[in-house]
Parts: C-alpha cells; sequence; structure tokens
C-alpha cells in the first residue's frame, strides 16, 4: 500500500520550503528591486512555519483536508503582511475542495490548483495582469483543468501545469504593478518578474514533483 | 515660477512666425525648429555652420534659434530633461522596434489629460504622412477621436477616409462611426463607413453581409488604404473594450483565457503579437489582422501603464511603423522589452550636477540586532507607556488600553505595521482607541493579533475596526472580523483614505490612510467613549475620515533598519509632492521649492476638495514623516495659517510635531479636518494616551494650544 494522501501532501510542502530556502536570496532579490526586499525572507518564515506545524499533525489518521488547513494555519499565523493572508486562504480553500477525498487523482490536483488560485483571488482582489502571484495560479489552474477535460496523463498533465506557472511568471515582466507596494513604482517595475510570481512558480514545481 | 513648463507652441512651421524654408523636420522634434537646433547643439554637439546645413537654413537662422531657445525658456534646465527624455526614448523606440517614425509626448505637462496630448501627437503625426490621393483607414477609440479632435489640413485632394470596423451602439462618444467622420471631416476628407455591425450573430451573418455588394463596396475601399491610424486597446478592466460593451464580456473572458495581452481594430493578439483564436473571429466585420500589417503606414496611437503589455505586443508582431505614445509608456515598453541602456542615458541627462558620490554608503542608526528591531521597541514601548496600556497575553503584538474596555462601549481596535511611531501605539488609552495590533515594519499584522485586540476591546457593544486602506492590511483585518463575528462580536470596519494624492476624487475609495489617521481615530474613540451605538460610531468615524484630507512632501527616502540604506531615491535637488508614509508615489516628483510654496501646493490640493466656506472650522495637523524637525514644521504651520486666515476659516485646535512616520523619511504633511459641531464636540472630548491627552473642559484651552 502505498503512503496516504496526507502524506503525500505534507512531503508537498516540506519539498515547497526546500525549494522556498535554496531560492530565498534570489526571491528577496527580485523583491529588492520593486518592494521591500524581504519576500524571500517572508516566504522562508511561512513555509518553515507550515512544515513546524504539519510535524505536530498525526499524518496516520489525518485527511488531506486537514494538512491543507494546518498549514494555512500555520503559514497565517507565522507572516501578516499581504502573502499570509493570500496563501493562507488559497491554502483553507483547498482544504475545502479536498474534504472527504482520500487520494489525489488528477480531478484533486485539478480541484486543489483552482481552490488555491481562487482564494488568492477572492482574498487579494486583484486579477490577471495585475502583475502578482495570480498570474502564475489561474493559467495553471486553467492548464490543469484542460489537461483534465483532455483526458491527459499524469506526466502531461503536470508539464501543461509546470509550463503555465513558468509562462506566467515570465510574463509578469511585462506588466504594470497595480496591487501591493510595487505599485509605487508604476512604469519602473517593468522589466522585473514580480516576485510573488516567481515564488508561485517554484511551489507549483514542488508540487509537480511531489504530486 | 521656477517649475512652470513652457507654453505648447501654437501653429506650426509654414503658419505665422514659421521659420523659413524648413519642410523636412524629423518627426521626433515635433514641429519645432528651436528644440531640433537645440538638440543638434547641445546634445548632438554639432557647430552651428554644420546645424545650418543640415537644417537647410543660414547660420544667422541658427543662431537666432540658439538664441530665442533659450529666452522662450526651451533651454531651461527645469523642463528640458523631460523633452530630452522624450525624444531619448522615441530615438531608442525607432532603434529597437525598427520603426519608421516616433513621435513621444513628453509627460512633464500633466495639465492636460493624456488622451489630449496623445491626441494633439497623433494629428501632428498624421499631417505630415497624409498626401493627396490617399486612402486613409481609421480604427474606432478615445484616443483616435481625440486625433480627429486635434487634426487640421485643408489644403489635400481626393483624400479617403474609411472606416476600419464594423459599427457599435451609439452609447458612447467614440464609435468607429463617429471617431471616422472626426477624421474626414478634420481633412475635408470623402468619408466611406463601413455600414454593418462590428459584432454580428453569427459566422453565416457574418457572410452574407459581406456578400452584399454595398458593403464588399466599402471592403474594396478598406482595401486600398495605404495607410491606417489606429488605437491598442488592453484587456484590462477599465479598457474601453469593457466599458464600451463592443464584445460581450463572456467570450472577452475567452480571449483572455487563451492569453491575449491586447486588441488592434477588434483583433486579439497575445503578448507575441500573435493572432489569438476565437469565438468572435469568424463574426466580427471589420479589417482582419493580415490586411492590417499589409498597409504601408500603420500609426499607432497609444499611452498609459496599463497598455504596456498591449503595445509590446503590437510592436512585437509588427503592425505598428509609426508608434506615437508618452514618455513613460515609451520608456516602460523598452524596459519592459529589456532595453536597460535607456535607463543610463536618460540618468546620465537628468544628473544636473554629479554627487558627490555619497561616501557613505549606510545610514547610521540605533540597533542591536536588525532583526530585533520591532520587538526591542515594543519592550521599550511597554515600559514607558505603561500607564496607558499593557500587553494582551504574552505577545507584545496586540496591546489593550489601561481602563479602557468597559462593558456597554463599542470597542475601538486600530492597528498596522510598525515604523509609523507614534502611530498607532501612541493612540491607546481611556476615550481614544482601546486595543492596538502590530506587524512588522510597514507590514500588516496577521489576524492573531488583530482576533485578540477584538476580544479584548469587546464591551459586549461590538468593536469598531479603524485602520489605512492598504492590500495587506485589509485581507488581515477582514479575516480577523470573520474570525471575530464567528466569536459573536459583531464588527464594523472604517478605512481610513485621507491621503487626497493617492488617487483622484473619483476614485476616492482607494485612496490610502496616512496621518489623518490622527483625527479619524480621535473621533472614532470619543464615539466610543460617549457610548454611542456600533452603527453610530461607524457613521460618525466614516463622517470625520470623509472630511479629512491630507497630502504629504518627501525630500529624502526612508531606510530600513535590515538594509540601512534609501529604500529608493529623490534626486539631490527633488521632492516628491503628495507621497505615502511608505513611500508610495505622489503627485509629482518636482525641484524643490520654498516652505510657502510648498504649502500652497498642498493647500491649493486640499480646498479644491474640501468645501468650506467662510466662518467653518479645521483642525490642522502639521506632522514629521520622521527626520523634519519642528523648526520646519512651525514654517509650515504659520504658512497654513496665513491661507486659511484669507479664506476666513477658523482654526479650532492644531497639532504640530510628530503624528505619522515613516522611520527616517525627510518630509511632512498637512491634514485638515473639516469641522461641524458633532465633529468639534467629539474632538475636544477627552481622552488620555502617551502622545494625546486632552482634559475634560474646565482645562480645555491648554488643551487646544
Amino acid at each position: 500500500m502505498s503512503e496516504t494522501a496526507a502524506r503525500v501532501l505534507a512531503r508537498m510542502f516540506e519539498r515547497m520550503s526546500r525549494v522556498i530556502e535554496t531560492e530565498k536570496d534570489r526571491l528577496s532579490e527580485l523583491d529588492g528591486a520593486i518592494g521591500d526586499g524581504d519576500h524571500g525572507i517572508t516566504m522562508s518564515i511561512g513555509f518553515k512555519a507550515v512544515t513546524a506545524a504539519l510535524a505536530a499533525l498525526d499524518l496516520e489518521s489525518a485527511s488531506p483536508s486537514d494538512v491543507m488547513s494546518t498549514a494555512a494555519s500555520g503559514f497565517l499565523d507565522a507572516v501578516g503582511a499581504s502573502t499570509g493572508p493570500l496563501y493562507a486562504t488559497g491554502f483553507r480553500r483547498a482544504g475545502q475542495a479536498l474534504a472527504g477525498c482520500d487520494q489525489l487523482d488528477l480531478a484533486a490536483c485539478r480541484d486543489m490548483l483552482s481552490a488555491i488560485s481562487e482564494g488568492i483571488r477572492d482574498r487579494g482582489k486583484a486579477q490577471r495582469g495585475d502583475k502578482t502571484m495570480l498570474d502564475v495560479w489561474l493559467p495553471a489552474a486553467e492548464a490543469a483543468a484542460t489537461a483534465v477535460a483532455a483526458h491527459r496523463q499524469k506526466p502531461e498533465f503536470w508539464k501543461a501545469v509546470e509550463a503555465a506557472a513558468e509562462n506566467g511568471a515570465a510574463a509578469t515582466a511585462t506588466m504594470v504593478a497595480t496591487k501591493g507596494r510595487a505599485a509605487r513604482l508604476r512604469e519602473r517595475s517593468l522589466g522585473h518578474t514580480d516576485p510573488g510570481a516567481a515564488s508561485a512558480a517554484m511551489l507549483i514545481k514542488a508540487m509537480a514533483a511531489t504530486l | 515660477m521656477v517649475l512652470k513648463t513652457s507654453a505648447p507652441r501654437k501653429g506650426g512651421p509654414g503658419r505665422g512666425t514659421g521659420p523659413e524654408g524648413i519642410d523636412t523636420i524629423p518627426l521626433r522634434y515635433g514641429d519645432d525648429p528651436y528644440v531640433w537646433a537645440c538638440w543638434l547643439y547641445y546634445e548632438d554637439g554639432m557647430t552651428q555652420g554644420e546645424i545650418a546645413s543640415a537644417m537647410g537654413v543660414s547660420r544667422a537662422t541658427v543662431n537666432s534659434y540658439l538664441a530665442d531657445a533659450r529666452e522662450k525658456g526651451i533651454v531651461n534646465i527645469s523642463i528640458e530633461p523631460a523633452r530630452l527624455a522624450s525624444l531619448t526614448i522615441a530615438q531608442e523606440l525607432k532603434r529597437h522596434f525598427g520603426l519608421a517614425d516616433c513621435l513621444v509626448v513628453p509627460n512633464g505637462d500633466d495639465s492636460r489629460p493624456l488622451i489630449g496630448r496623445l491626441g494633439a501627437a497623433g494629428a501632428q503625426a498624421l499631417s505630415k504622412m497624409i498626401k493627396s490621393g490617399d486612402t486613409l483607414a481609421v480604427a474606432w477609440g478615445r484616443t483616435i477621436l481625440s486625433v480627429g479632435e486635434h487634426l487640421e489640413m485643408g489644403s489635400l485632394q481626393d483624400v479617403t477616409v474609411v472606416q476600419a470596423t464594423g459599427g457599435t451602439t451609439a452609447s458612447f462618444a467614440y464609435t468607429p462611426e463617429l471617431t471616422t467622420a472626426a477624421v474626414a471631416r478634420a481633412i475635408s476628407a470623402r468619408c466611406v463607413n463601413i455600414t454593418a455591425p462590428a459584432v454580428v450573430a453569427s459566422a453565416q451573418m457574418h457572410d452574407m453581409l459581406l456578400a452584399e455588394p454595398l458593403i464588399r463596396e466599402q471592403f474594396d475601399t478598406l482595401a486600398r488604404a495605404n495607410r491606417i491610424v489606429f488605437g491598442i486597446s488592453s484587456l484590462r478592466p477599465n479598457s474601453t473594450i469593457h466599458t464600451s460593451g463592443f464584445f460581450e464580456s463572456v467570450p472577452l473572458q475567452h480571449y483572455l483565457a487563451k492569453g491575449a495581452a491586447g486588441v488592434l481594430a477588434g483583433r486579439f493578439i497575445d503578448e507575441r503579437g500573435r493572432p489569438v483564436a476565437g469565438p468572435l473571429d469568424d463574426r466580427t466585420i471589420g479589417i482582419s489582422l493580415e490586411m492590417l500589417r499589409g498597409i504601408g503606414t500603420r500609426v499607432a496611437v497609444a499611452g498609459g501603464f496599463d497598455k504596456v503589455p498591449a503595445l509590446l505586443a503590437a510592436l512585437r508582431g509588427g503592425y505598428v511603423n509609426v508608434l506615437v505614445t508618452d514618455a513613460a509608456t515609451g520608456a516602460g515598453i523598452l524596459r519592459a522589452d529589456g532595453v536597460t541602456s535607456l535607463d543610463g542615458k536618460l540618468s546620465q541627462r537628468q544628473k544636473s550636477t554629479p554627487v558627490a558620490n555619497s561616501y557613505r554608503s549606510h545610514v547610521k542608526k540605533f540597533l542591536n540586532n536588525p532583526n530585533d528591531v520591532v520587538e526591542e521597541m515594543l519592550d521599550g514601548l511597554i515600559a514607558a507607556h505603561r500607564p496607558y496600556l499593557q500587553p494582551i497575553g504574552t505577545s507584545h503584538r496586540a496591546l489593550v488600553a489601561r481602563n479602557g474596555p468597559r462593558p456597554g462601549k463599542v470597542g475601538l481596535v486600530i492597528g498596522g505595521g510598525t515604523g509609523h511611531e507614534p502611530c498607532f501605539v501612541g493612540y491607546v488609552g481611556k476615550g481614544l482607541a482601546d486595543a492596538v495590533a502590530l506587524g512588522n515594519i510597514f507590514s500588516s499584522p496577521p489576524p492573531d493579533p488583530i482576533v485578540k485586540c477584538a476580544v479584548a476591546a469587546s464591551g459586549g457593544a461590538g468593536v469598531l475596526f479603524v485602520y489605512g486602506n492598504y492590500a495587506g492590511d485589509v485581507m488581515n483585518f477582514e479575516m480577523a472580523a470573520e474570525l471575530a463575528e464567528e466569536r459573536g462580536i459583531p464588527i464594523r470596519t472604517v478605512l481610513t483614505t485621507d491621503d487626497i494624492a493617492s488617487s483622484p476624487v473619483e476614485d476616492k475609495e482607494g485612496r490610502r490612510g496616512v496621518a489623518g489617521n490622527f483625527f479619524v481615530f480621535k473621533v472614532a474613540g470619543a464615539a466610543c467613549d460617549l457610548g454611542m451605538t456600533l452603527g453610530e460610531c461607524e457613521a460618525v468615524t466614516r463622517k470625520a475620515n470623509d472630511r479629512t484630507y491630507t497630502v504629504g512632501v518627501a525630500l529624502e527616502s526612508c531606510s530600513m533598519p535590515q538594509t540601512r540604506r534609501h529604500n529608493f531615491e529623490i534626486g539631490p535637488d527633488d521632492m516628491e509632492l503628495g507621497m505615502g508614509i511608505h513611500g508610495e508615489p505622489g503627485v509629482s516628483r518636482e525641484r524643490v521649492r520654498t516652505a510657502d510654496e510648498i504649502v500652497d501646493a498642498i493647500m491649493d490640493n486640499i480646498f479644491k476638495e474640501m468645501k468650506a466656506e467662510p466662518g467653518d472650522k479645521v483642525a490642522v495637523l502639521v506632522n514629521s514623516f520622521g527626520a523634519t524637525p519642528l523648526m520646519e514644521l512651525y514654517i509650515l504651520y504659520r504658512r497654513v495659517e496665513q491661507r486659511l486666515a484669507a479664506k476666513n476659516i477658523q482654526i479650532e485646535a492644531n497639532w504640530v510635531g510628530h503624528y505619522c512616520t515613516s522611520l527616517d523619511m525627510v518630509g511632512a504633511s498637512i491634514s485638515i479636518l473639516h469641522l461641524d459641531r458633532q465633529l468639534t464636540g467629539l474632538l475636544h472630548h477627552p481622552c488620555r494616551t502617551a502622545i494625546l491627552t486632552i482634559h475634560a473642559p474646565e482645562a480645555d484651552e491648554a488643551a487646544k494650544g
């Protein structure tokens, strides 16, 4: 018997935390160009808190939904700012979407991606083109929906999702920030990848590698 | 006035005192031989003799151009950077995208709306290109209508102007029909409209209509077009694409999802300029992208930051060979396409005197471990202000007023990032805020301490949240409000939006909250203390916020403890008018002026919105952003008092000092609360906090200052 869905999700968060830890300087550097330079640190604090919170959870009896909502509160209590509520809401919605689900097939992954991106959108009231993490999460969720509708196999599914995420992150360089502190730079934010979008693409990559 | 930009030049060459014999001024110099001469002389370093032969005029004329240019203020340190910058950007755009020509209007002149300035520039470009016998296709849009309105050419023959797309509803002013007609009228041309809708119900209807002889004839005219002028629309929510109802919104979502970045003449392209296929394609009547690209002169007139991705897409796709835009958008396009050489060129130009390259690389601060500043500050602050407040539980990020909350009283919770001291924590105490939630520097607290504050402040009559309108704060306080309501505490929220420089009056709700917080908190605290209901407290707090007007000016940016570097740069002789308390942009970056002129600019802005009658009363707050000393604040206050006195507006109360700061930013803000009877009473209501104490009425006079 393979490991439980809850364990797989916990492993996904560990991988996310590792990726963020490795890349945190690059993220802060990206943020330094258009923000206050602490995105890498914020994300690192947030995901460390997530893994700590998950370590306290009994993964044998926990449901995937429990893992997501534990991750949400762990992240939020540690971070605040704007990243905190955004990911916390995204993860919490994913928890709701996964309620009653005990295996992570592609349909579940699709639901999770779309719940995360909708949660982030609803909480931040941003939309596509605002140069935010949403420019990664929305296309990734749409790619997932398209792939499931076309009955793609797992490798193609994640390939499409990752590609959509990476294109989305790259496209933020051509956008002008209208949300958050980067908005203060107006057109000076052009040519810079949004750090929140860059970290979102990293998280999706970590998802693809685990699920 | 040092800052005044020169008046736009009326009339072109060939009219009035126009120059002799010049008919070939490169487009990028506008219609201005003075600028051309000055560019060649000052920028390219040519001699007057060389310039004479380049321009095809005599040396004496060049000489007088250069002299006149100084007299007219064209060569003038204060305005030329903007003009030269736009020339540089035009040259760079032309080179980078291989354009036939490019005209960039400077952004310095903000007195006219962008659409009008683009329209005038587009008209100027067209008037140089349209020749007798031409067929000019015209797409619809606000900017192109503006081109038509500015265009004036009389002496052409046999010009045909043809509508590039079908028609739309006439519910807005810039329909394809009206836009085309305006252009045709301006150049006395024959006008050919496409007498079919731009979008029809089905592909069959499309084919049937195009088979109609009349429409086929109109399309034949369109196919003969040798020039086209068109706007470029983004797919952003406020773009004309949405507001005009040109397309139904459902197919729009389809194109968005498929990566559409812009719209030209009703056709969708992606970020690389490739056509995006969708359900409207077969139902759209008008020029195709392929037809458009086949036209010889393709003039795009468009500007505004939100159009950068769309413009870049159109340029990448080769749909444009003459571009008319504004300097900021032009620079944005170049940056977005990775052209970085521009920044060097621009800053090199704008550098008036070489700064003694700041010999220090960091700002000195009193620090132990930079990562502990917030905790250490809170330790000290809690110890210092023990008579007024105490921590809720063990965390120092949620503090409650001693003797503040009481049964039956609405609780007042305020909060936000740190770095603004004495805001927010200085306003916690009896008669003012009951509790405060604090985040990291310039960063919202998470919901958890906010909920703790709500619970601690609750006296059973509900809790009012009052905080500045920032994305992070709104999200965290909203989540906290949901959590508090789950625990049975009714929550109402008032966002402070007093910074009138942060958004135009039409977008009042989008403004940010700055030093005017002081007045809004005071009024809210008094209302709660007087035992008003939650609804009443909310209403009067909202009124106080609506009647509070703040404008700030920054001279130097602040530095974060972790980096000890300035967060951004304000040039050695510049200031930013309208800057927010984290360094958000304001109305304009300008040369530093005298204190009185700065106050005048601020008060003019405030008077524009505050409808005060002679005899009305106000409260005034002159606030330092951190590093500006009281001496300078009093100089500012002096002028504020003079300006109000001149309008016979009475200052009921005033505060001058550090009330809402931004670490060590150099700068100040002026806030005015337009009082009425109720607000006056609430302002004088007693309170006792670390920063603001107002005594009961008998001692009232002393507190008023």
